[in-house]
């Protein structure tokens, strides 16, 4: 992921941006997943079609198992994640992880203990973990975090780094088989990672509290 | 903001997804399968089932599902492939798969991110193994959560 696209920009963010937001959100949703209509197409898996069967099966076959099964199993799932990845860049480019920054930006604080600062981070983090690190970096060296937040916020990082990517293009393998919309997995992992940041802000205040009380 | 055309930004997103599956999703998926083979030949595979059985029957999966788990600690694409990799052989069903799918991202690739998200970030080291703790804490409790998300 670019880096260039994930610099800050303070000014206002454009209503095509909220649009691309939340048009990217529902595509992966599977919100239109059942629609007959022409809303159809604002569907992942509509758009990334079938495979023509050969005989009963697609062409990866029934019963192969082994490197062999890997790789044409692998293979299967390469147009799945370019469409991903080609979708996501056309959301990037409407301004859609600014504008989820913007919204995102008072939470921050009550939920994750961070400063609304980190916000692009934040969702840069979810992108990509390269970039999420490198710009927690830069946000360090400019003195905008402190010691813990870093360290809080490096708990939101390290659990499912490049949350949203990974997911969609590796956890994209195991959609077929899962039980419930796949979605659902998605939440539970935000959930844990909030979750989780929580767990090293209650260490930190712990820590912080046990020394104070040794120093009186 | 980027000057590309739209449809140049959709291709060039689709060119790194190429990128993406040809050289990082696919040899994981056939190292993956491949392993879950090796284990399977030299029954390993059975072994793991029945020594993890009780742990992991308390997030309602087989014990072979540790295999995802510990593979997924070292590369989150690995521990994808030994999930697919065991779905094929019969070993997972679909609720299991969901029940780990979380798990598998959640505290994957924890060495690799040492190096690559808590190093460049500049965190602090002494919270290293803290930071890792959570990783394993957050896995332990997405399984919880999705099987009773799957109930």
């Amino acid at each position: 992921m670019p880096l260039d696209n994930l610099t800050p920009e303070n000014g206002p963010v454009p209503l095509r941006a909220y649009v691309a937001l939340v048009l990217v959100i529902l595509f992966f949703s599977g919100w239109f997943a059942d629609s007959a209509s022409w809303l159809g197409f604002m569907d992942f898996n509509a758009v990334n079609g079938q495979f023509g069967k050969i005989g009963n099966v697609t062409f990866v076959g029934k019963g192969g198992f082994g490197a062999r099964y890997g790789f044409l199993f692998a293979l299967s799932l390469i147009p799945g994640i370019m469409l991903a990845l080609g979708v996501v860049a056309v959301a990037e480019r409407e301004g859609a992880l600014h504008a989820a920054q913007r919204m995102l930006t008072p939470f921050l604080r009550p939920i994750l203990g961070l400063p609304g600062v980190v916000g692009l981070a934040l969702i840069g983090s979810l992108q990509s973990s390269d970039a999420g690190a490198v710009m927690t970096r830069q946000l360090r060296e400019k003195h905008l975090l402190t010691d813990d937040e870093s360290s809080i916020f490096g708990a939101f990082q390290f659990s499912s780094g490049g949350t949203i990517i990974n997911y969609l293009t590796q956890g994209l393998a195991l959609f077929p088989f899962l039980s419930v919309p796949y979605i659902k997995p998605l939440g539970v992992i935000l959930l844990c990672k909030v979750l989780g940041c929580n767990v090293m802000r209650l260490y930190l205040y712990l820590a912080a509290a046990r020394k104070q009380g040794a120093a009186e | 903001m980027s000057r590309k055309s739209m449809y140049g930004t959709f291709v060039e997103g689709m060119r790194s997804g190429w990128t993406l599956g040809t050289m990082q999703l696919l040899p994981n998926m056939v190292m993956a399968f491949a392993l879950i083979q090796i284990l399977n030949k030299i029954g390993l595979l059975e072994v793991l089932g029945k020594v993890f059985g009780p742990l992991m029957g308390f997030f309602g999966l087989p014990g072979e599902a540790v295999t995802v788990l510990l593979t997924a600690w070292l590369s989150a694409g690995g521990g994808v492939g030994a999930a697919a990799g065991l779905y094929t052989h019969g070993t997972l069903n679909g609720t299991h798969v969901s029940i780990l799918i979380p798990a598998i991202f959640l505290m994957g690739a924890q060495l690799q991110y040492v190096g690559r998200i808590l190093s460049v970030a500049g965190i602090n080291s002494r919270h290293y193994k803290m930071l890792m703790l959570i990783g394993l804490l957050n896995a332990l409790l997405s399984m919880l959560i999705m099987r009773w998300l799957v109930l």
